[in-house]
């Protein structure tokens, strides 16, 4: 009987999971700073508060989720049953990612439309009530 | 193996925990201050509150995980019941964060509105 090699997968599994994170994270809240800025209106000190917890957020439970589903629940046995495993659970993760990517996209967006509208509403508010 | 496995959990979730606690720490500030009306005292009191409740919800729901824990006997076991209980730990830490984002946003809101009706 040839020895399963789950122990190998998960040593390739993990490092990319973690790196793939990393990178998208790191993307995403470079350039959400902009947007942010823009939705608090130049109030930088809370800006870049929110832009920290939204990031943190973003790596708790991505990491979260890619930890809980690594485990692979058969014996792997030889290097094409590898490769299938692997490709299967980092191709879900990485869909995962992109929803997420995407869900954090519409939040910025859908913030940054109400600051425009409230602001946009002040100034056409009728100057005789004051 | 077991209680290797939960020398190295238990170190990895305070780890975890202790830095995530810090940095929430540090970037909730300024919207409890919003909250209470730039009232600094008040805000530094509130906020440790929540840091040490923080600590005490996540550390005992670690340590009481343990009790779920199967028997470990190969090194692969090891490997995946570390990650995945450190998985389920940190999700659990992720969906609290953003329960207390939103009521943050909410009570600002609810404050606004009553301010400027």
């Amino acid at each position: 009987m040839e020895k399963s090699v789950n122990f190998i997968a998960y040593l390739v599994y993990l490092p990319v999971v973690i790196f793939l994170t990393w990178y998208v994270a790191h993307t995403l809240f470079k350039n959400s700073k902009v947007f942010m800025l823009d939705i608090f209106q130049g109030k930088s000190e809370i800006a870049i508060a929110t832009n920290k917890l939204f990031e943190t957020g973003f790596y708790l439970i991505n990491l979260g989720f890619a930890f809980w589903i690594m485990e692979i629940g058969y014996d792997v046995i030889g290097n094409r049953d590898m490769l299938e495993a692997l490709s299967t659970k980092i191709g879900g993760f990485c869909i995962n990612l992109g929803l997420m990517l995407f869900l954090n996209l519409y939040l910025f967006f859908r913030g940054r439309r109400k600051a425009r509208e409230k602001t946009h509403a002040l100034t056409l508010m009728p100057k005789t009530e004051m | 193996m077991n209680t290797l496995a939960y020398i190295i959990y238990l170190l990895i979730t305070y780890l975890i925990t202790v830095r995530v606690g810090l940095l929430f720490f540090r970037n909730g500030r300024i919207f409890i201050m919003e909250l209470v009306h730039q009232d600094v005292s008040l805000t530094d009191a509130i906020n440790r509150i929540l840091l040490v409740g923080y600590y005490l919800v996540n550390l005992g729901y670690a340590a009481l995980m343990i009790s779920t824990w199967d028997t470990i006997l190969t090194w692969t076991d090891l490997l995946v019941s570390i990650t995945v209980m450190t998985g389920k730990i940190v999700t659990t830490l992720a969906v609290m964060h953003y329960i207390n984002m939103l009521v943050i946003y909410f009570i600002g809101k609810r404050n606004q509105s009553i301010l400027h009706p």
